[in-house]
């Protein structure tokens, strides 16, 4: 098991030792325990069930996702009316942390998630909250807290999981349940429709800011902007802060300075849900084509994956490629791909984390859009063992590429 | 009205000879499809079982990341290109709550197309290659019972497009289901009669029953799980495949396992662990690189199954059976050690 590596070694010395016992006397021999397996520690008896008491404040945190946290800040402390655990940046031991404790080919993303619930954990959330999703996504709450609690955490986990196939209402209520017992649900619901603006908000901002941060005529004036802008969000309290704070942060990115020229080269960027969104994940793949002073585009983002989702309708606009939906993000991924091809895109990037079985599928497809539009693809695969390096010769490769198909 | 329907009908009227690649869910569902096929008066070809020849092939025209069963699936597809008429190639989703199948069975079919319709395919081919090689037609039909179309829906509607009214396609589809469910029984009767056996091995020793949890395409795909098993009987040893159990009775106790895990085959197989947890010596897991759920699922029975030594196998294109063989004799001789009090034995 790669899982408890450090536990191996104590094993093997526990071995040496014991060469001349009796194989039985071991503690952690199996040969003595006929009895039934163990179940899980949440469903093991005299293990209470621990209930949030009213009164006590939940510090409550979820994993790294882009700029998404000034989000679920807001959801937490405003809606929920509990602790939020704002997480710092993602740094290599965060990775590093993740990758030691799960198994070596699950996907990228679950080992980034499991480092960031440890750090969470460290610095002292008592709950993590995880999402549901048709992959395997959907199991990942479930296997994280096993593995958390297998090393010694104690927290509760708020897992979207368990209420995956359930209202609107009801996860409102299994929120309530577990983070928040006095919780009013008007006053929440309301929140709620703040949060879901605030998320449009933030990636409506995004969207400028891949358009136009390459041309700024200071560098970093950009990401100047974009700090002082994500500031804003953080103190949002109601609807009206939300609406002043995305007026001037759209009015200031506006403002700064560009040198936009004629025909610039144009990227768009597609791919699966959390590798191709998440910088840390990609490697900041968005600063870097920033840079080299490349417009992107990027409809993958939780206003048009999770908010205004209609798979039936992107799916119609790719009907000559694919039949069915072929699992969580692919008919978005295909349909952005469709979409940048046709608005005469100079080249796309698809990310995804390797082993990602869905987005995998879709690639066939993808080179048929690639021959189709005649316009190129670089297929990158995040691993925790994926280096900067190597990811910069090849986005400098594919620029050189595409720019000298412009210039011709 | 219900959905299907909808859809064309008869469009696909003209298909008398259906090909069914012998891999994926072929190893489930095959007596199923088989007979379907037959009850419409078509006449089904197999392919061949799988060789290094269909590995390659697979390989060659996958990306490289894609899994092991998934390569072989498309080499099979290959296989058939000019035997028949279509590649019946289904798309099964979900049996209900908490029965999801793996994605990949989500993008089958349009996998397959825009597999052998793209351009790493057709720059593989041949300028003389012959015209029925260039081209591949598809036979889908979509099992989702989530969002309304039951395996009988999918299966009636299906035989409707190929021009039978809906009486005679319901007739086939109900032998057919009838067929796979006794071959099921009796697969399930098998495996309780070597579950029964008290054989010895030539030391005079019981033989010892090791419990082997893979998915079906995995364990019986004569190239990638045979050999393992061989090798179980080799050393006088009792083979028993988990996904041959009863599949409702490991559904239903796996719900003790897991709330949330969204596969049938997984929640099949770890029910079967449960249930025959008492009566085996030992558990072999075995995946094909890069399983997706069994990337999680290996994770959580290491950590939940307690009592039974388990050896967690994961097999990928690579051939050569060496490595192979030696963790499955030292597994083996763990086991025996064991049931013989442990490897202080000799001095008690």
């Amino acid at each position: 098991m790669p899982n408890d590596k450090s536990k191996h070694l104590i094993n093997t010395g526990e071995a040496l030792d014991n060469l001349k016992r009796v194989y039985t006397d071991i503690r952690t021999s199996v040969a003595n325990s006929d009895s039934l397996p163990e179940p899980l520690y949440r469903m093991r008896k005299g293990v209470k069930k621990e209930r949030p008491r009213s009164g006590k404040r939940r510090k409550v945190a979820f994993m790294r996702y882009g700029y998404y946290d000034i989000a679920f800040r807001f959801f937490v402390e405003e809606c929920l009316d509990a602790d939020f655990v704002r997480l710092p940046e993602a740094t290599r031991r965060t990775l590093e942390l993740g990758t030691l404790n799960s198994n070596d080919y699950v996907c990228a993303p679950f080992k980034h998630i499991l480092g960031d619930y440890i750090e969470a954990l460290e610095l002292g959330a008592d709950t993590l909250v995880q999402f549901s999703g048709p992959c395997r996504l959907g199991y990942y709450g479930e296997l994280q807290e096993s593995i958390l609690r297998d090393m010694g955490y104690e927290f509760q986990m708020v897992n979207f999981s368990e209420v995956s196939e359930k209202s609107a209402k009801e996860t409102v209520q299994y929120c309530k349940k577990k983070i928040n017992p006095d919780l009013s649900m008007p006053g929440a619901i309301a929140k709620f429709v703040v949060a879901l603006e605030m998320i449009e908000s933030l990636d409506r901002f995004n969207d400028l800011y891949l358009e136009v941060a390459g041309f700024e005529e200071e560098p970093g004036a950009c990401k100047k902007v974009r700090k002082a802008y994500f500031d804003d969000m953080m103190q949002v309290k109601t609807m009206q802060d939300l609406l002043t704070a995305q007026k001037k942060g759209m009015e200031a990115l506006e403002a700064v300075p560009k040198r936009i020229p004629n025909d610039p080269i144009r990227v768009g960027l597609v791919g699966e849900y959390f590798t191709a969104v998440d910088a840390h994940s990609n490697l900041g793949i968005e600063d870097k084509l920033q840079a080299m002073g490349v417009s992107m585009a990027r409809m993958l983002n939780m206003t048009s994956r999770n908010l205004r989702y209609n798979e039936k309708n992107l799916r119609a606009g790719i009907s000559e490629y694919v039949e069915y939906d072929m699992g969580p993000t692919s008919s978005l991924t295909l349909a952005a791909a469709k979409r940048y091809a046709e608005e005469g895109f100079d080249g796309i990037v698809h990310m995804k984390s390797s082993g990602c079985t869905p987005e995998i599928d879709v690639m066939p497809a993808l080179q048929r859009i690639s021959k189709d539009y005649n316009i190129p693809i670089l297929y990158l695969s995040y691993d925790s063992q994926t280096s900067d390096t190597g990811l910069d010769t090849r986005l400098e490769a594919f620029y050189d590429m595409i720019a000298m198909g412009k210039a011709r | 009205m219900k959905t299907f329907d909808l859809l064309r009908q008869g469009s696909y009227s003209d298909i008398a000879t259906v090909g069914i690649p012998r891999a994926f869910l072929y190893y489930r569902f095959g007596v199923l499809w088989k007979t379907f096929f037959s009850e419409l008066g078509c006449q089904v070809v197999l392919s061949d079982e799988t060789d290094r020849l269909i590995v390659e092939q697979g390989d060659a025209i996958s990306v490289d990341e894609c899994c092991l069963a998934s390569k072989i699936y498309l080499g099979h597809v290959r296989s058939l290109m000019g035997c028949c008429d279509a590649v019946f190639v289904p798309r099964y989703n979900r049996l209900g709550k908490r029965k999801s199948f793996c994605t990949k069975f989500q993008s089958l079919p349009d996998l397959v197309k825009t597999t052998f319709e793209g351009p790493v395919f057709q720059s593989q081919l041949s300028d003389d290659a012959p015209e029925s090689q260039l081209s591949l037609r598809v036979l889908s039909l979509d099992v989702d019972e989530y969002a309304g179309i039951s395996e009988e829906d999918a299966f009636v509607s299906l035989g409707m497009q190929m021009g039978r009214s809906r009486k005679s396609a319901k007739r086939a589809y109900e032998r057919a289901r009838k067929e796979q469910d006794s071959y099921d029984s009796k697969i399930h009767q098998e495996l309780c009669s070597d579950l029964r056996s008290r054989s010895t091995d030539s030391a005079g020793q019981e033989k010892m029953k090791i419990l082997i949890a893979a998915h079906p395409y995995v364990i019986h795909d004569p190239y990638v799980g045979k050999p393992i098993v061989d090798m179980l009987r080799g050393m006088e040893t009792i083979p028993l495949y988990a996904d041959h159990f009863d599949r409702s009775r490991a559904f239903k106790r796996s719900r003790e396992f897991s709330e949330t895990l969204p596969w049938l085959v997984n929640r099949e197989l770890i029910g079967t662990i449960l249930e025959l947890h008492d009566e085996i010596d030992g558990v072999v897991l075995v995946s094909a690189f890069p399983c997706g759920p069994d990337s999680m699922t290996n994770d959580a029975v290491m950590r939940y199954i307690k009592g039974r030594p388990i050896l967690s196998i994961t097999v990928d294109s690579q051939s050569g059976t060496a490595g192979l063989e030696t963790r499955i004799e030292s597994f083996v001789d763990i086991l025996r050690y064991q049931k013989q009090g442990g490897y202080g034995h000799a001095e008690r």
